[in-house]
């Protein structure tokens, strides 16, 4: 039997195409470039709404923030795109990077908090009128979703540091020309 | 002409410490918070912007002026990281023109926002003028992200006594 993490890298692998077109001198930047304006547009919209949840700006209702989360899902989306672009060009860098996992399991966490949210508080807010303070599991929500998606962006920036080929910082030389200056 | 003060600059303990200590508090986690507070700032700005521009008119602007304290914790860890990455690497940013385009991006978007948030403060109606500006304001940030970006890409030398091939 294959291991899954094996499959897992075939399966991304095969997609040789992504690869080439990633493998372009300009491309990689560019994703990721896309990939950190995605990152902005999540963490601003999602940190809005969770400081409101938090009790910031309690006199606008939590309601009107919510329109801001369609901007979220649009970050998250740009961003699942261009990671995915990223893993199908070296997808041995990220399936045996801890950094990365760490990452994905904060975004699967991220994912089953908004369940929670939408499967309980959701339904009482519209009753909350302006200058209500958010029940307690509103606030922790708001709370649990700032501090994941904060850990999702650190663990992004660590995945250099974790690659499997290495980029431990202090190996002065290949650590410069390796995972400074590519 | 400033070699002499790159070599001492690359010479300090605290240089030294970012460039080689293999503590993931050292260089890797000066970039990550750098990260985190290009998140907070420039996107609470975007939030900002789009509403401005007429998304989420159930939020009043005004309600915006609540979150700058943690625009403004974005901003100065991003100060104090960004001059820890100047520090680390003083010759790699200062002779790299991609360094300074982005400083002057981050300046110009800075100017708006404390123009944006004049008008806010003041309840006016949002004018065509503060679309405008709201519309500029994301691009710059766009454009300041795309430049920070590409600063791992663009070097021409990396220390006083190595040159970027």
């Amino acid at each position: 039997m294959i291991p899954f993490q094996v499959q897992l890298e075939m399966a991304l692998a095969s997609f040789t195409q992504v690869a080439a077109f990633m493998q372009r001198s300009w491309a990689w930047p560019v994703v990721e470039s896309v990939h950190f304006i995605g990152l902005t547009l999540l963490l601003g919209s999602i940190a809005a709404w969770d400081l409101r949840l938090l009790g910031v700006a309690r006199q606008v209702p939590i309601a009107a923030f919510h329109r801001l989360i369609p901007f979220a899902v649009l970050g998250f989306g740009i961003n699942a795109a261009s990671g995915s672009l990223f893993l199908m060009t070296f997808p041995d860098q990220y399936i045996y990077n801890p950094a990365f996992h760490l990452k994905m399991l904060c975004v699967i966490l991220a994912g089953a908090n908004v369940m929670v949210f939408y499967f309980t508080v959701f339904r009482r807010l519209g009753s909350l009128g302006p200058g209500a303070q958010g029940p307690m599991l509103a606030r922790l929500n708001g709370a649990v979703s700032l501090a994941l998606w904060v850990t999702v962006i650190i663990c992004g920036r660590m995945i250099t540091f974790y690659r499997p080929n290495g980029c431990r910082p202090g190996e002065a030389a290949g650590f410069l020309a390796e995972c400074i200056v590519r | 002409m400033f070699d002499p003060l790159f070599t001492w600059l690359e010479s300090t303990a605290f240089s030294l410490w970012i460039v080689e200590s293999p503590s993931l508090f050292a260089f890797p986690g000066i970039l990550a918070a750098h990260t985190v507070g290009l998140g907070l700032l420039a996107g609470l700005n975007g939030a900002l912007d789009l509403r401005l521009l007429g998304f989420a008119r159930s939020i009043p602007p005004a309600a915006f002026v609540r979150f700058l304290p943690v625009m403004w914790f974005g901003l100065s860890l991003n100060v104090l990281t960004g001059i820890a990455l100047l520090l680390a690497y003083p010759t790699k940013a200062l002779t790299n023109p991609v360094f300074y385009l982005k400083l002057a991006l981050i300046a110009a978007a800075l100017v708006i926002l404390r123009n944006l948030l004049r008008h806010t403060r003041a309840a006016l109606p949002v004018s065509r003028t503060t679309k405008i500006l709201a519309a500029t304001s994301l691009m710059i940030w766009a454009a300041a992200i795309t430049a920070g970006r590409l600063l791992a890409y663009t070097c021409t030398r990396l220390t006083v006594e190595v040159t970027c091939s």
